[in-house]
């Protein structure tokens, strides 16, 4: 999983350089992270599976054997975390 | 399972049922409690009150289930709507049926409970204390109390998704709130 947070002082961190693997040419700068890879990668799943599941909280309820209120208050945690992100 | 698994399950298994199936499951229990609570004589007389009467009848028993249910599930139902938004009331309703079932172990506690003549203790209020049966029954009833309230508390958190001091505040007013409205109920209708 791409680390989104520094080791040493869990700033969030930036992307300085990225490579294509076909040609070696390297872009460098400083970019920032998209919201989703600051989200764990349990929240990411999450998101995933969402997806996958077109949006249904009742199907990914039945998919995790949860119960729908559960899976409700889940996504609600990732909205919130996300909407910190975003500020 | 682990024991810890079987713990979780017993104080919050609305992690893995709520809305519907819990409202299925807590009508099936609070009915048969209702049933066995008129053969032993169990009076649920309030939200978190559970008394033993000298005579209990099925319409007796289940008005004042009922009573309860409705205090209960609407005043938390109000309360949800004042701290929290986007929840359903069916989640509310299954899940605060559902924690009503601790006190099918009081109705069952019924048929073995001998109960102390109330002008015996009226003279002596200390021979309840050497009385077995009242002992086992006073830890009984507090383990059933602690385990109704807990099953409470989760139901309201997750339903309604709210947490910390917002939780235990409006959990604790709406509690009070539907055991003094119940009681007026009861006394009134009943």
């Amino acid at each position: 999983m791409l680390p989104a947070y520094c080791p040493s002082c869990h700033s969030q961190l930036k992307v300085k350089c990225l490579k294509c693997e076909n040609c070696q040419t390297e872009v460098t700068g400083l970019y920032d992270l998209p919201v989703l890879a600051l989200l764990s990668s349990e929240d990411q799943q999450f998101i995933l599976r969402f997806v996958i599941n077109s949006g249904s909280l009742k199907e990914m309820a039945s998919e995790l054997k949860l119960s729908y209120p559960t899976v409700r208050n889940m996504l609600n945690e990732i909205i919130n975390k996300i909407k910190t992100y975003e500020k | 399972m682990k024991s810890k698994d079987v713990l979780g399950l017993m104080t919050n298994p609305f992690t893995r049922i709520a809305g519907w199936q819990a409202f299925v499951s807590g009508l099936a229990i609070v009915i048969l409690m209702g049933v066995i609570g008129t053969y032993s004589h169990a009076s649920f007389n309030g939200v978190l009150d559970a008394h033993f009467v000298q005579h209990m009848t099925f319409v007796h028993s289940f008005s004042l289930l009922t009573i309860d249910l409705i205090c209960l599930v609407l005043i938390m139902w109000l309360t949800g709507l004042i701290v929290s938004k986007g929840f359903r009331f069916v989640d509310i309703l299954g899940t605060m049926t559902l924690a009503k079932a601790p006190f099918i172990i009081f109705a069952i506690t019924g048929f073995f409970y001998k109960a102390i003549d109330p002008k015996i203790i009226a003279e002596n209020p200390f021979v309840i204390f050497q009385s077995l049966s009242f002992i086992v029954l006073m830890i009984l009833s507090l383990f059933i109390i602690i385990w109704n309230i807990t099953l409470m508390y989760n139901a309201f958190k997750i339903s309604c998704d709210v947490k910390g001091g917002k939780l235990a505040i409006s959990f604790i007013l709406a509690l009070l709130v539907s055991e003094v409205v119940s009681q007026i109920l009861i006394y009134k209708l009943i």
